[in-house]
């Protein structure tokens, strides 16, 4: 209980840290979000206007007094509204997030899947020279970039095969392709770590005999790997979740997808700060949460490091 | 462990060779479309239709930029209608007007039968409103004040279908504005939102008063319109009247190039904007439409911002202007829909002069005017004059098409003539603050499509785009003669004058006209524009079957 | 197996050395100018004359591969250095102090790694402006994190063995016995990490060329290359699948690299 206690404090710090740190970077950046928005020629704004529209929008007074506006707002759970739409910021992640969920979450279940498909594939397939071909071919897939594998996945199954509509897809259908793009870089590392413990399995002494007794191969390699997979699996599950949500902004891009992902790119680009910080809040939760969780289910599953020191 | 690693390098090369084989036979696409006789046309059906790039917002007067004029052509109708070919402007809600002789008093009748698609009546109070907003702005509410509406003053509501707007300077502009976009009628309570209300998320709040409503909107990513059952005020010039044929519109953002045209050609959408210059062959190649649409207005160019030192002396303007090819540009990057540049304006617009002889690509000529200049070839090429070198900086133009491509060559063109441009991207912020700054960006890319002859007052004039960044009074007495000359042929003159004096000064060199390239499949008719490329979609119906 | 593995791992060296040798003296491999081209000989096919093809303003793009190697290859190194610098010096520094030094740097990369990388990435480009070394920056700046926690665990591991308690238990100082024994032994773990993460750089960058954040024109960068030609895909397949090619094989060799590397120890 302690332990949760320490580890929640601990989170909490990290999260004001963090949100801290974003306000200062993005008020480092040369121009604001105001300028892009009306200090376009095609307005034709005046200075004065334009100084007008900048204390409408609180943005004239000095950036402490704005940084504790902003944290009395986030406090109260008032994220504010974007410059750049004019929306709440509520509502521009509240209509956002269900989408990334759906992508991201399907990605780690599909990359997790090929993972071990992968790895029992080219352990157990027929020919030596096929096992080779499906061993290398994590290797290739994380020398890939994504953007490049998005646009061939799109250019073969969608306009050549004709097998999936990008445009005018239903819900499930318009998943596919994304979410593929988003699950193979990701399974190729985990294919590798799989298939190593594979190897190492199958020169286990206790395979033999195991062997002996008349289990075919794929029985003692479903019943000993599967417990030792789950442990890598767990282990870059909090790594995953960062490069879920780069893949993500990736894979909406390619596809036109609505998601967190875009939203973050397009207000980068625009300098919506008040996007940004609750977008920064909420990864940041992400994250803590995430590793949490893994910090409290890795002594369950090796009991090897239970209760030993797992800090950091 | 296995033991052949090697292999794996190798094995990992072949599947991608596999790829690129595949790949490879993309290039070879077969079309789809089947050419069906123009019959006659058919009512109901859903316009697959894919943007490039997200709207911002519907407020009419900030809808130039073309993702946001796609939307506010077809929800809202004008006072007046521009046909696009005759450039002529006709009755469309107003039935007809009268304009004094300086042109200081418009009077509009209008139609008793139009309404608003909260069925709230569009009389001439709320015209009144609308130009209200459009001619004075409205501060509180952040709505800015429309560019093509000059010296406007006031407005009075005569009788219900009477309505009077005065100006405090001739405004012979103002009737062709009333015709555009940027003038869209929105009800009266729409124009009591904030310009953040007008902004994308609220899309399907907006009550306009054309053939089509917004009915959904997924931020950023689709939008869908509906027809409007009860709408019947269309021009009086057109052929069809009543409801727009089509049920509705799936407006769909589709960033990526390649997509956006696969999808066309797989038959996954209907149509498509901006069919990059390089798709064209493959698109028309594959059996299906190109509509090109010409914008009429500024032409795609590079204002030459003479307050910088390096470009204050006009005999390096001349020079850049002359070590410019546009031919080669045109030739390399665009194709025949892109006509070379003549003029500052297209020879589609109204007020066009030709310059052509006097923008003449003649490098020779370039090199003695530098040499006159005082700046001599340095070291590694670029000429140099007083230990400064003869070096300028330009930004990519997310907004014009192949900027970057465009400015790259035109970079090694003036290398040759011992100029060294340098082409700079940027983010959003960084080119916001900087392309006011002429210090920092000599060279602007831009265009502006309008089809008047107030469009080169737009994009030039002091207090509007400004995009010479000038002190030039003269300039700009030119510009004012042009849009308070109430006689339409000394109008004319008066838009020869600026282009001939832009020319004499060097300020620009024009590139090419630029038109909107959209991409149809041929089940689909009637896809037209507004006279500066806008997509129409009353008149558009599918023949899928 | 050894020969086997040998060869390999001699086929990722001589790649990378090709390139090193594309980036020192790129003009020993082509004689072609990679800014300017002639424009009327654009988007033509890869042939003997152009090994690569041309793109769409004529360019040879072998020769602009082969140029674009320096650009790269810095960036890629440049990321790797910056990530390699700051994150082992944060992890060295919190394994081997402990305590409060320790808790305060991991909750500092806790902070990297809680903001999404791209937002991280993308505001220090547009902080530091457009350019290869800007966007290499912003790519290293992403993996401190990673440095930072490898060469903890590492530093946390040797410290508690026999050997290093043994000094300590002679009397020698904690610097002298980081510097002889702590470092040395927990840096082959840091090389094989940084090893991995030079092919990593050079898809981050490339992905940054692709969101519109890659290096100013006409500078052939690889990532930029890619990206730049994805738009082609379907007309002119060779501006993207060959650059794209080229940079598989670089990074694929980087990894097997790195794994011999992490082996080793």
């Amino acid at each position: 209980m302690a332990y949760l206690a320490h580890r929640t404090a601990q989170a909490l710090i990290v999260l004001a840290i963090a949100f801290t740190a974003t306000f200062v970077l993005l008020q480092a950046l040369p121009g604001d979000a105001i300028l892009i928005k009306f200090e376009s020629p095609e307005l034709g704004l005046s200075p004065e206007q334009i100084a007008d529209i900048r204390a409408s929008y609180g943005a004239d007074v000095p950036p402490l007094q704005q940084f504790l506006h902003t944290v009395a707002g986030f406090v109260q759970g008032d994220f504010g509204y974007s410059v750049q739409y004019g929306t709440p910021v509520h509502e521009l992640i509240g209509s956002a997030l269900p989408d990334t969920l759906a992508l991201a979450g399907l990605g780690f279940v599909t990359a997790v899947l090929l993972a071990v498909a992968l790895a029992f594939l080219s352990t157990l397939a027929p020919f030596g020279w096929l096992r080779q071909a499906l061993r290398s071919l994590p290797g290739l897939l994380v020398s890939v970039p994504v953007f490049w594998l998005g646009i061939v996945l799109i250019q073969v199954f969608s306009f050549q095969l004709r097998l999936v509509p990008v445009i005018g897809a239903d819900p499930v259908q318009a998943l596919i392709l994304p979410v593929l793009t988003l699950a193979i870089p990701i399974s190729a590392p985990l294919a590798q770590i799989l298939a190593r413990s594979i190897d190492e399995v199958q020169l286990a002494p206790f395979v033999a005999v195991v062997r002996a007794k008349g289990a075919g191969p794929a029985r003692v390699l479903w019943r000993d790997v599967a417990r030792n997979a789950l442990l890598p699996a767990v282990t870059i599950a909090g790594v995953l979740v960062g490069e879920l949500i780069g893949g993500a902004v990736v894979t909406e891009t390619v596809f036109g997808r609505a998601g967190i992902g875009r939203l973050t790119e397009q207000a980068v680009a625009n300098q919506d700060v008040p996007v940004l910080q609750a977008i920064v809040i909420l990864a940041a939760l992400v994250f803590v949460v995430v590793n949490l969780a893994v910090d409290l289910v890795y002594p369950v599953l090796d009991p090897r490091l239970k209760r030993k020191a797992v800090a950091a | 462990m296995p033991t052949q690693r090697p292999r794996r390098i190798a094995a990992a090369g072949l599947a991608a060779l596999a790829i690129t084989a595949l790949l490879a036979s993309c290039a070879a696409q077969s079309g789809s479309a089947d050419a069906a006789a123009t019959g006659e046309p058919v009512t109901g059906g859903t316009l697959t239709y894919l943007e490039h790039q997200p709207h911002t917002t519907l407020y009419p007067p900030q809808a130039g930029f073309y993702p946001n004029g796609g939307i506010v052509n077809n929800i809202t109708a004008r006072l007046t209608w521009q046909d696009p070919e005759s450039l002529e402007i006709e009755p469309w809600v107003a039935t007809e007007w009268t304009v004094n002789a300086d042109a200081t008093e418009y009077t509009f009748e209008l139609r008793d039968d139009v309404t608003f698609s909260d069925g709230t009546p569009l009389d001439a109070a709320a015209v009144a409103k609308n130009f209200d907003t459009y001619g004075l702005g409205n501060t509180e509410l952040g709505l800015t004040i429309s560019e093509a509406i000059n010296n406007y003053a006031s407005s009075e509501v005569v009788d219900a279908d009477t309505v009077t707007f005065r100006f405090s300077a001739p405004a012979p502009g103002f009737l062709q504005a009333t015709s555009t976009i940027n003038s869209g009628l929105l009800s009266p309570e729409t124009l009591d939102r904030t310009l953040e209300e007008f902004g994308a998320g609220s899309s399907t709040e907006i009550v306009g008063s054309g053939p089509f409503v917004v009915a959904e909107e997924e931020i950023g990513t689709s939008l869908r319109l509906e027809a409007r059952e009860d709408y019947d005020w269309a021009p009086p010039s057109f052929e069809h009247q009543g409801r727009a044929y089509l049920d509705a519109i799936d407006i769909v953002v589709t960033p990526e190039d390649s997509v956006r045209i696969g999808s066309l050609l797989a038959g996954q959408a209907d149509a498509i904007r901006y069919v990059q210059a390089f798709d064209e062959a493959q698109v028309s190649g594959a059996g299906f439409e190109i509509v090109a649409a010409p914008t009429r207005g500024v032409n795609n160019s590079l204002g030459l911002r003479f307050t910088n030192p390096l470009l204050s002396d006009i005999r390096v303007r001349q020079a850049l202007v002359h070590g410019v090819d546009a031919q080669e540009i045109v030739d390399t990057i665009f194709t025949e829909n892109y006509p070379v540049a003549t003029s500052e304006l297209a020879s589609t617009a109204k007020g066009y002069t030709d310059e052509s002889d006097a923008l003449a690509f003649d490098p020779e000529h370039s090199e003695e005017l530098l040499d006159e200049a005082g700046w001599t070839a340095g070291a590694d090429g670029i000429r140099e004059k007083d230990g400064q070198r003869l070096s300028l900086t330009v930004y990519e133009a997310k907004p014009q098409p192949l900027s970057k491509q465009t400015l790259e060559l035109v970079s090694q063109q003036l290398a040759k003539i011992g100029v060294e441009l340098e082409v700079k991207s940027a983010d959003a912020g960084s080119y916001a603050t900087d392309i006011l700054d002429p210090l920092a960006t000599p060279l602007y890319h831009s265009m502006v499509g309008r089809a008047d002859n107030d469009v080169i007052k737009s994009q030039y004039h002091t207090k509007n785009r400004n995009t010479l960044l000038s002190n030039d009074a003269e300039l700009d007495r030119l510009l004012e003669a042009v849009a308070s000359e109430p006689d339409p042929a000394k109008r004319d003159e008066a838009s020869a004058a600026v282009q001939d004096y832009l020319t004499e000064q060097a300020y620009v060199i024009p590139l090419f006209e630029e038109p909107q390239v959209y991409g149809a499949a041929q089940y689909v008719h009637g896809f037209t524009t507004e006279a500066v490329a806008r997509p129409q979609f009353y008149d558009t119906w599918l023949d899928k079957q | 197996m050894s020969a086997d593995i040998r060869t390999g791992l001699l086929l990722a060296w001589l790649v990378v050395a090709i390139v090193i040798a594309w980036a020192i003296v790129p003009w020993l491999f082509t004689g072609q100018d990679p800014i300017s081209g002639v424009p009327a000989e654009k988007l033509q096919g890869p042939s003997l004359a152009h090994l690569f093809g041309t793109d769409a303003i004529g360019r040879d793009l072998f020769t602009r591969v082969v140029h674009g190697a320096v650009h790269s290859l810095s960036g890629a190194f440049v990321a790797v250095t910056v990530g390699l610098v700051a994150g082992t010096l944060l992890g060295v520094l919190a394994g081997s102090l402990g305590g409060v030094v320790d808790a305060a740097i991991m909750r500092l990369v806790d902070v990297l790694l809680a903001i999404p990388g791209l937002l991280l990435a993308l505001s220090i480009i547009i902080l530091l402006g457009f350019g290869t070394v800007n966007a290499a920056i912003a790519v290293g700046v992403g993996s401190i994190a990673a440095f930072a926690r490898v060469s903890r665990s590492e530093v946390v591991r040797v410290r508690q063995s026999d050997y290093v308690e043994a000094a300590f238990g002679s009397g020698a100082r904690l610097h002298s016995v980081l510097a002889r024994h702590v470092l040395p032994n927990s840096l082959t773990a840091v090389v094989g990490l940084a090893a991995l993460q030079f092919g990593t750089a050079i898809l981050a960058i490339s992905t940054l060329g692709f969101l519109g954040y890659g290096a100013p024109p006409p500078m052939p960068e690889w990532g930029l290359l890619i990206a730049e030609g994805r738009n082609y895909v379907a007309t002119s397949w060779w501006l993207t699948v060959l650059p794209g090619l080229v940079v598989v094989v670089v990074v694929l060799s980087a990894n097997r690299i790195s794994q011999s590397l992490g082996r080793s120890r």
